[in-house]
């Protein structure tokens, strides 16, 4: 039977959420700023709309317009906001909160934010229903029960009587998401639901939001800055650029055609899985997103556009139609568009060599044999003759040879951070040793001489806790040249404005405090204080996951250029698979404190595979609607490092172990061995090679050729 | 084929407080015939349609100009609307035909979906139609013949037989008591990809049977 009704249906649908011309302002101390304007949408019943731009767009505020959750001194200017028909806009508290009443729900990115951490899920879940269909509590309780069934929340009745605290991240999630379907909303505002999770996790939730799209035809209105999570969800996307919407179309139309080059920058400035550093180059878009108290008298995107012309900066360009249903807000869209197409082509060719990757083998320059960290946690009942133990790192060896990269990617708690923190010296080893260019390393960085300390420098994820907010930069970034005397005492400043040149950033940053800086700038300053003293490895935790895309194209890069510069190895990691393709010569995957699997980049992402590593390639988002990328997806949360599952560690979770006789009993028993697939490639699993070769690539092969 | 699978989820719906004035304007802007009634948590408290917007010139008659006016910006749709005990509803997990019989039997072209008193949807002739539609594959070419057989046991079964062994697959069926014709069953068959002689030929040997209508639909 037909799936569509052909020559029937209601001629002219009312779409759920029409937005005609939006203006939003906010009263602040430089007198009323507008920080959204003639913005224009419509999400039809059961579609989904996503919003897409770096932060400080407008985004967020657009879904807190339509919710009248502006705050004291924010106030719809103009603009018409049409829910099911009718306007919300200039209508008083008590006459909206009955028409938008429970039709309209909303998911923030922090589910602790949401849930009340002194109530059981099932109380805060169950009072929904007994305020607004004041339901009799049993009855409530049961839908309640249903409900969490249906967002596939394991063991729904136990999780009911948990506290939020009691539940990850993920599940916490979903027991929002729940709680906001609970009323059958027509509407539902995601505002980056998925961003604070692990990309397991987050992939589980993409799906999850699909799924009951389909069962309770509501429209959704999506807001994220990643493309990838854009791409699998929306039907339509918005594109958002300084409180304006640039581009609006189909989402597979805005992936293949992007028609604006702020879109077409967007998308040029995120690495693609199977994209490697020796083959291409991230284009950052330069500058940063103007103040809306200071945009541009023409064009908003002009400062910043590599297609600008004389007359961008007189006036604003009008939305103009360029096909059915695409709207972009630029003079020369069909410029852009085919334009677009080469540059976009010009990304994914293999050619285009930047760097000549150092195959020749190199000498090793780290060596971690067998590293274990533990941490003792205090025993649960007080007289108990065994200490409980936290294995963080259980037994983990590798070598990294100079002036290559090491990425180490794995979930949150794998204790990739553990593992870098023992190596520059602030986690004490509790057993197994490194060496770093032939001396010991497994004493704690007070005990390491100042030359050994010179030499291993780290960049933390988050540059407002590294920099001291009281000290200037140029201050900041001579400290290490002084301290470890890298050059003359009257040549540092030179020294600094070297470095500070060499992180794009003039002399004029020298006085300034951190506060006066962007993100982007301060975390370029904490690279150059990492590399100021010249040493020969450099750690990365996370650089790049604070920061918006634009930036972290720019970060990346410069990081790169600082390696082939002065040759500093690296170990770097990210929760991001592509950022880690992109940067890293090898890769180690961790899973509960340990490798499961270690190789050349290329190694990792092509079959074969650990279990494991193929869940976490299965789970990263794409941003091209049309790749084909098969579902893998794990089920529960990383167990507990206090009590790692015997055998494999993964086997609580592999999605492979019925490939084994007996549905892999032998996992459950025995830790598995290392098998090599070729000398430097080495996976940690009991199923044998040649079975794990058959793997099918979990990203389809023309669409890694492309990448 | 349940009503929760047909009907329009999340539908328009109006506040009790809603003007009379204002829901003519917003039926009419959103083409609406019918606008559920709705308080706290969605529950159905009653229906407007059209007509119970027409207001009964006779309670007008002895009021002057100003004070129609007046009559009409305080009336409400709780004041006029069929309140939720008279309003014919639906649920979700009725097949569709129980609900085209309930519209049916109570002559009127809307029914709200309610759980529990809480409405959820709502299901208009146009989805009935819509249904029926699909049901017979309006819209797909292919042959389409009506054959009239006694009402007896086993005829549809000598039909489908006549077909599938001439390898042809059914698009759609349906079938109804032939009108005016008591004790004979009219059988609406669709064929896909084959010429209407073929079909004529090979269901004129299906013995009792009478080919009473065939075309290219």
């Amino acid at each position: 039977m037909a799936t569509e009704r052909p020559g029937v249906g209601s001629p002219r649908e009312v779409p759920i959420l029409r937005v005609e011309n939006l203006a939003i302002s906010y009263e602040t101390r430089y007198g009323e700023v507008t920080a959204v304007r003639d913005v224009s949408f419509e999400i039809g019943r059961g579609e989904t709309l996503g919003i897409v731009g770096e932060s400080g767009c407008g985004k967020s505020t657009v879904a807190f317009g339509i919710v009248n959750f502006l705050g004291r001194n924010g106030r719809i200017v103009s603009g018409r906001i049409l829910f099911q028909g009718q306007d919300l806009v200039g209508r008083s508290e008590r006459e909206l909160r009955r028409l938008r009443g429970d039709r309209i729900a909303m998911v923030y990115q922090d589910p602790m934010q949401a849930l009340n951490p002194s109530l059981r899920i099932g109380d805060q879940m169950a009072e929904v229903l007994i305020v607004h269909r004041r339901m009799k509590k049993d009855e409530a309780e049961e839908r309640c029960i249903r409900m969490l069934e249906r967002v596939y929340m394991p063991d729904p009745a136990n999780v009911m009587r948990r506290y939020p605290h009691q539940l990850s991240g993920g599940q916490q999630q979903r027991v929002v998401i729940a709680m906001a379907l609970l009323n059958d909303p027509a509407l539902l505002i995601m505002d980056e639901p998925s961003t604070a999770l692990d990309v397991t996790v987050e992939a589980a939730v993409l799906d999850l939001i699909n799924d009951l799209q389909e069962e309770f035809d509501t429209a959704i209105m999506y807001i994220s800055h990643n493309l990838g999570v854009i791409a699998r969800v929306s039907d339509k996307v918005a594109v958002m650029y300084a409180g304006e919407v640039v581009e609006r179309a189909a989402a597979e139309e805005i992936f293949l055609h992007p028609s604006h080059p702020y879109t077409l920058g967007l998308m040029r400035c995120v690495p693609r899985l199977g994209m490697e550093k020796a083959s291409s180059y991230l284009h950052p878009i330069r500058g940063r997103v103007p103040p809306p108290n200071r945009l541009p008298p023409g064009c908003v995107f002009e400062p910043r556009c590599d297609f600008a012309r004389p007359e961008c900066a007189e006036r604003r360009p009008p939305l103009k139609r360029l096909t059915d249903g695409h709207w972009v807000r630029c003079f020369f869209a069909d410029e852009v568009a085919s334009k677009g197409q080469e540059a976009l082509a010009a990304r994914w060719r293999k050619e285009a060599t930047v760097h000549e990757p150092q195959r020749e083998p190199t000498e090793t320059i780290l060596t971690v044999q067998d590293a274990r960290v533990y941490y003792s946690v205090p025993a649960r009942r007080l007289f108990s003759r065994e200490k409980p133990v936290v294995k963080a790192v259980d037994g983990v060896s590798f070598h990294v040879p100079k002036q290559r990269t090491l990425g180490i990617v794995g979930e949150s708690g794998c204790g990739k951070s553990t593992l870098v923190r023992a190596i520059i010296g602030l986690e004490k080893l509790s057993g197994g040793g490194m060496e770093f260019m032939g001396f010991d390393i497994s004493v704690p960085v007070s005990k390491r001489d100042l030359d050994l300390i010179r030499n291993i420098q780290m960049v933390f994820q988050n540059p407002d806790a590294t920099l001291n907010p009281s000290f200037t930069v140029g201050f900041q970034i001579a400290r290490p040249l002084r301290r470890f005397r890298a050059v003359p005492k009257d040549r540092v400043k030179d020294e600094v404005i070297r470095l500070l040149n060499l992180m794009k950033l003039d002399a004029s940053y020298y006085d300034r405090l951190p506060r006066q800086l962007s993100g982007g700038e301060k975390q370029r300053v904490a690279i150059a204080r990492a590399i100021a003293a010249r040493p020969e490895l450099v750690l990365c935790d996370e650089p790049v996951s604070a920061l918006d895309v634009s930036v972290q194209a720019a970060v990346l890069n410069l990081l790169l250029e600082v390696q082939r510069e002065l040759g500093t190895t690296m170990l770097f990691i990210a929760h991001d698979l592509s950022v880690v393709r992109f940067f890293c010569d090898d890769i180690a995957v961790m899973y509960l404190g340990q490798i499961v699997e270690i190789g050349p980049a290329e190694a990792i992402y092509a079959p074969p595979y650990h279990p494991y590593t193929e869940a976490l390639l299965s789970a990263v988002p794409i941003p091209d609607p049309t790749a084909e990328q098969r579902q893998i997806r794990l089920s529960g949360s990383v167990p507990s490092a206090l009590n790692p599952p015997s055998g494999c560690r993964f086997h609580t979770r592999c999605p492979r172990r019925e490939w084994l006789p007996d549905g892999g009993r032998i996992c459950e028993v025995e830790p598995p061995p290392w098998q090599a697939d070729t000398e430097e490639h080495r996976i940690l699993c009991h199923i044998p090679l040649e079975q794990l070769r058959r793997m099918e690539a979990v990203v389809s092969e023309e669409v890694r050729d492309a990448g | 084929m349940l009503v929760r699978d047909y009907m329009t989820r999340h539908p328009l719906m109006a506040d009790p407080d809603m003007s009379v004035v204002e829901a003519r304007r917003f039926m009419g802007e959103n083409n609406l015939r019918h606008l559920p009634v709705v308080g706290e948590g969605k529950r159905l408290l009653g229906l407007v349609t059209r007509q119970t917007l027409l207001v009964d010139p006779g309670r007008l008659g002895s009021l002057n100009v100003w004070e129609i006016a007046d009559y009409l910006s305080r009336l409400t749709l709780k004041d006029v609307m069929v309140p939720a005990d008279e309003v014919i509803t639906v649920g979700p997990d009725v097949p569709v035909e129980e609900a085209a019989r309930t519209m049916v039997e109570h002559r009127v072209g809307c029914l709200p979906v309610v759980d529990e008193n809480i409405v959820i949807g709502i299901i208009t002739e146009v989805d009935l139609l819509a249904h029926l539609a699909e049901m017979m594959a309006a819209g797909v070419p292919a042959v389409r013949v009506t054959v009239r057989m006694p009402d007896v046991r086993g005829e549809l079964a000598k039909l489908v037989t006549a077909v599938s062994a001439q390898g042809w697959g059914i698009l759609a069926l349906g079938g109804a008591p032939a009108p005016r014709k008591p004790g004979y069953w009219d059988a609406v068959v669709k064929i896909r990809g084959i010429a209407q002689k073929e079909v004529v030929t090979a269901l004129s040997q299906v013995e009792g049977h009478e080919i009473v209508d065939v075309r290219e639909a």
